[in-house]
């Protein structure tokens, strides 16, 4: 314990009276007073002053210690929320590069569909343009044949024709040198030839007409 | 009444909050507060050579953010590495028992918990004071 001198005490006790200035602290509480009542209630009076001004500054000081630790909570709630709005805009903008390559894939789909559909449509037209030519050359072959078919029919009538003349011809050069009756073969004779030469140029005549209305019509 | 404490604790706040309790409760006449670890070792350190200034009872918070080594690494290297053999213990707002557990393992002797409310529980420290002077106190969780 600390004792002080009576000069120093009377000036301490003088200071509290005119300016309400005392010790303060924990020095309060090593002064031995040494009996002295006066002494001994300033002593007191200044702990209590002490108590008094420590006790509104540990009410201050909690209230701001639990001010600040609030603060502190929501600093840390406002981080958390922070970096998961940060990883939600990473997410959203990675989400966004897919959907741009999905859309790219699409377009390049698209591109290629069109392309696959020109290249279908080229297709398509030599397909028609192959039907048209095998029907043009299936045309071609029937009418070949039809021709070719024609053809055989006319030489056939045509050697008919020829052999009938002939073989009446011959019948009636035989009944004139032969000096036998040749009223009858005679009429007989110029009729075939009448009817065969009609014929023929009918045969020919159709033959011609025919194949002027194929050529019209290709 | 205790005659010297160290608060190690990165809050400045709880410094003056701890100092207006114990001067409001008569606990200690003299007391220092420090915020981190690195320098409460390097005081321990010292006070192995020269023990003028040693506090005889130390407070340390659970985790002190800025420091090299949390409360419980602290307790261990003053209780086994400096052997100062002073009263230590655990101030924290934590309450795990894992936690706890472990500081027993480091020497710590008590465990307050930091609340609003710290002044109930500094006084029931300070009755059982004597207890923990003389090591016949079991390690104690105030809550």
């Amino acid at each position: 314990m600390i004792k002080l001198d009576k000069n120093t005490r009377n000036q301490l006790i003088e200071l509290y009276k005119t300016k309400k200035i005392g010790l303060e602290g924990n020095i309060l509480k090593l002064i031995d007073p040494d009996g002295d009542e006066e002494f001994t209630s300033y002593i007191k009076e200044s702990i209590d002053r002490d108590k008094d001004s420590r006790r509104k500054r540990l009410d201050i000081t909690k209230q701001v210690q639990s001010q600040n630790n609030d603060l502190v909570k929501w600093k840390n709630e406002n981080e958390r929320v922070n970096k998961e709005l940060t990883i939600a805009l990473e997410e959203a903008k990675e989400s966004n590069e897919g959907m741009l390559v999905a859309k790219q894939e699409a377009e390049d789909s698209l591109e290629e569909a069109q392309n696959a559909r020109v290249e279908a449509e080229k297709a398509r037209i030599e397909a028609e343009n192959a039907k048209m030519s095998a029907e043009n050359d299936l045309d071609l072959i029937q009418k070949k044949s039809q021709f070719e078919l024609i053809g055989t029919i006319v030489k056939v009538a045509l050697w008919v024709i020829l052999g009938v003349g002939f073989v009446t011809t011959g019948m009636y050069l035989i009944a004139l040198s032969t000096g036998l009756d040749t009223t009858v073969i005679g009429s007989t004779w110029s009729n075939i030839i009448g009817i065969l030469l009609t014929n023929a140029f009918s045969i020919v005549g159709t033959i011609m007409g025919v194949k002027y209305a194929s050529e019209k019509k290709d | 009444m205790i005659d010297s404490i160290l608060l190690v604790d990165d809050e400045n706040l709880f410094h003056l909050v701890f100092e207006d309790a114990c001067s409001l409760l008569d606990i200690s006449l003299s007391l220092e507060s420090i915020d981190s670890s690195d320098e409460a070792a390097k005081l321990f350190e010292g006070w192995q050579k020269d023990s003028n200034g040693k506090p005889e009872c130390v407070f340390v918070d659970l985790n002190i953010i800025g420091s090299s080594y949390d409360g419980i690494e602290l307790i261990r290297k003053i209780n086994f590495e400096y052997g100062n053999n002073v009263i230590i213990g655990i101030i924290s707002s934590s309450n795990e028992a894992e936690e706890q557990a472990k500081a027993v393992k480091a020497g710590a002797q008590f465990w307050i918990i930091k609340s609003d409310e710290i002044e109930p529980r500094l006084e029931e420290f300070k009755k059982d004071f004597a207890g923990y002077k003389n090591r016949t106190n079991p390690f104690k969780v105030y809550k």
